[in-house]
């Protein structure tokens, strides 16, 4: 399990940062939007222009072969006091010029001589700002003043060109009016004074027959379609930016809640076959109809024929000795007979040569028999309290007189060590450790063992010297039928059947067995956790 | 009058083979390779001693229908269980069947021949009175060699053959420790060191439906069992 690696949104590209990162392909949405706003806006902008430049024709029409309004002037001779015939016609120009100009848009006449006749409207008022108009309401409007300073930097602001004069040189020096003049309709964008803005004006000449009596100038302001361009786009960035947020939320959802569909499926995976090589079924996803649930469904389908596998391999020792005792009785009891007829001593070697055999046969069967009958006794399980101690401290004297060419070095906790179980078994459990240290000890080397006192555990470990556990071993070792011991011939057999008594024995305790090796390399520890009995 | 076993076991060469080695022995012999046949035969005579095995061909547990039927023609009749199964159920069952004991097929035919005469013995002796030097008594204790019976406090414990010998060879030296093997020897079975386990908790519960209070026998962990020495 160690190894294993977690897989962080930072450190790997999972599943949601991957999902996070196909999320940012909303984000060319302002890009396009820019565009469109850029192409609407030059559609106004024309609109604009085109209407600026109607209604100068439209005013010039209105003013044209009217030779008195403007006629007069230009005949009369310019006197401190106008006559009020002039005065008449000049009211009656103002008069339809206020009728048309409004805020932002600035009509004036001037004549031939360039005397300006009527003026009408202003530039220095923007148009009026709908500014609290939000399509996503309270959202898109935090969003917005959230991004007000960085539209400020990036758009420029429209201003009031606050242009309250028309500048002389606008009226003396106009190309449009000069062209005009001459008589030809013309237009020109000219700076609005102190950089604020571009103001549009264009010129249509005044007809009396065949003569320019006068030019009518319509100007407006183009900063109220700035303001609106910038409007739009601030929108589509909120918009976006609101909409993107959302996306990637609901994505980031998903795929959360995918990967950890996942991970929980890769968890149980892994640990369905737990160190003692026992197959636990999956739950995760077991029922959802996607992917996942199918692949939940077809890993438990190829766990379960693992379980299936194992558990014959645990059977396959308790059928053995039951097929084997038959023949084995056939044999034994040939031999029995034979023996009774009181043979010949050449045949009474061969006799005791095949009783040998049986005998060593009937060993290994009993052995098998052991585990069988353990594992019966062990789902039977009647548990009671007993003190550990007491049956470990008699153990190890046993051995010390079983085992007279091992020394047993015995380390006992001063706490009670009361578990849950059966002492005889645990007794049986003992035996195995003991046998197995002894059996692999080396040399003279004391077998050290103690049991110890956690916080609500009960530690017991075998120590000894010796050879170490091949790597790929640790986890198969308490196994039925395993073993890493190398043939020995004439010694007694071994099934590789002790350690998994052991394993049974202290599952049945409620604990767990581990093996690994000294630090150094120089031999096994056995290290066994109950959990004690209140 | 020769005495006559009846063997009852599905496989012809080891009912051949126990056959052989019980008319050396100078029994007379009767073997059966199933249920009905041997039901009939034994109707019509009993024997004085019955070997059942007990899958009999297709009857997985032909063997403890038949002990059933024995017993109810006869209450007395020793009977044992000869099988290759070793279960720790099985043994149970077939001990309530009203077996007198139970051996795995493993046992050698010695072994098996001393049960067989220890069981007569048994059946012999079971209607004259005790006699006083075959009697060992150990306080509360009594067990009677001859007839196979122990008693404690009075009351009879109903052992069967295999807890009779344990019982025995552990009140002969109370206070000393036998260990397993020791025991094997005494009770003329090879087995594993559980089943010597389960033997004794049988034991200490017969004992203790006679007696509540029966705690005489001890385990030495790691070493064997230990009949209490009396501390009068």
């Amino acid at each position: 399990m160690e190894g294993r690696k977690k897989l962080s949104f930072f450190a790997a590209p999972g599943l949601r940062a991957k999902i996070a990162l196909v999320a940012l392909v909303l984000l060319v949405i302002p890009l396009v939007g820019y565009s469109y706003v850029k192409s609407v806006e030059r559609l106004l902008r024309d609109n604009q222009q085109r209407q600026i430049v109607a209604t100068a024709r439209a005013v010039a029409t209105a003013l044209q072969d009217r030779p008195r309004l403007l006629e007069l002037r230009a005949s009369a001779p310019a006197t401190e006091n106008p006559p009020r015939a002039v005065k008449a016609a000049t009211e009656e120009v103002q008069l339809l010029l206020a009728g048309l100009a409004r805020s932002g848009l600035r009509i004036w006449v001037v004549d031939s001589k360039l005397n300006l006749v009527a003026v009408a409207g202003s530039l220095d008022t923007l148009p009026p700002a709908s500014a609290d108009e939000y399509t996503f309401g309270v959202l898109e409007r935090l969003v917005h003043r959230a991004l007000r300073p960085v539209f400020e930097r990036v758009l420029r602001v429209p201003a009031a060109p606050a242009e309250e004069f028309i500048p002389n040189d606008v009226v003396f020096g106009g190309r449009e009016v000069e062209r005009a003049l001459d008589g030809s309709p013309a237009w020109r964008l000219r700076p609005a004074p102190a950089d604020r803005g571009v103001i549009f004006s264009a010129a249509h000449p005044i007809w009396v027959g065949p003569t320019v009596v006068g030019v009518v100038v319509v100007e407006e302001d183009t900063d109220a379609i700035v303001w609106l361009r910038n409007r739009a786009f601030e929108q589509l960035v909120a918009v976006t930016l609101i909409a993107f947020t959302a996306a990637a939320l609901v994505l980031l959802l998903f795929a959360s809640r995918l990967s950890w569909r996942l991970r929980r499926l890769r968890d149980e995976a892994e640990n369905a076959i737990d160190s003692q090589g026992r197959v636990q079924a999956l739950v995760a996803g077991g029922h959802a109809r996607d992917e996942i649930g199918d692949l939940s469904r077809s890993f438990s389908t190829v766990l379960g024929r693992l379980a299936q596998y194992n558990s014959y391999l645990e059977k396959l020792a308790g059928r053995l000795t039951h097929e084997l005792r038959t023949p084995i009785a056939v044999v034994r009891s040939s031999l029995d007979n034979l023996r009774l007829q009181s043979p010949s001593p050449e045949t009474a070697v061969y006799v005791a040569r095949a009783e040998d055999g049986i005998n060593r046969l009937e060993t290994i069967l009993t052995r098998m028999a052991e585990a069988t009958r353990l594992e019966q006794t062990v789902r039977s399980g009647e548990r009671e309290r007993f003190e550990a101690r007491i049956v470990l401290a008699g153990c190890v004297e046993g051995y010390r007189a079983a085992y007279p060419a091992r020394r047993f070095d015995l380390a006992l906790t001063d706490q009670p060590v009361m578990l849950r179980g059966a002492p005889d078994l645990f007794a049986q459990l003992l035996d195995k450790l003991a046998a197995n240290a002894a059996d692999f000890a080396a040399g003279d080397s004391p077998i050290q063992i103690s049991l110890a006192r956690a916080t609500s555990e009960a530690v017991l470990r075998f120590v000894n010297t010796g050879p170490a556990l091949p790597a790929e071993m640790g986890g198969k070792l308490f196994e039925s039928m395993v073993s890493v011991r190398k043939e020995r011939a004439g010694g007694a057999p071994h099934l590789g059947l002790g350690l998994y008594i052991v394993r049974l024995i202290a599952e049945f305790h409620g604990g767990r067995v581990s093996a690994t090796n000294r630090p150094d390399n120089s031999g096994v520890v056995f290290e066994l956790r109950f959990p004690v009995a209140a | 009058m020769r005495r006559r076993i009846a063997i009852v076991e599905d496989d012809p060469v080891i009912r051949a083979n126990y056959a052989d080695v019980l008319k050396k022995s100078g029994y007379e012999v009767a073997a059966y390779g199933d249920r009905g046949e041997a039901l009939a035969a034994l109707r019509l005579r009993l024997p004085d001693l019955a070997l059942l095995d007990i899958g009999l061909g297709d009857e997985v547990d032909g063997g403890f229908t038949l002990c059933r039927e024995l017993r109810t023609l006869s209450a007395t009749l020793p009977i044992i269980f000869l099988t290759a199964r070793d279960g720790e159920f099985d043994t149970v069952s077939g001990l309530r069947m009203g077996a007198d004991d139970y051996v795995t097929k493993s046992v050698s035919l010695p072994h098996l021949l001393a049960r067989v005469s220890a069981l007569f013995r048994r059946a012999d002796l079971a209607r004259e009175p005790a006699v006083a030097e075959n009697l060992l008594e150990r306080g509360p204790l009594k067990v009677d060699i001859n007839r196979f019976v122990v008693a404690w406090r009075g009351s009879d414990v109903d052992l069967t053959l295999t807890e009779f010998w344990l019982v025995h060879a552990l009140a002969k030296f109370p206070g000393h420790v036998k260990n397993r093997d020791q025991l094997m020897a005494e009770a003329h079975v090879v087995v594993d060191d559980s089943t010597i386990t389960s033997h004794v908790k049988r034991i200490r519960r017969k004992f203790g439906a006679v007696d509540p209070q029966f705690d005489a026998i001890d385990t030495v962990y790691g070493m064997g069992y230990r009949w209490k020495a009396e501390k009068s």
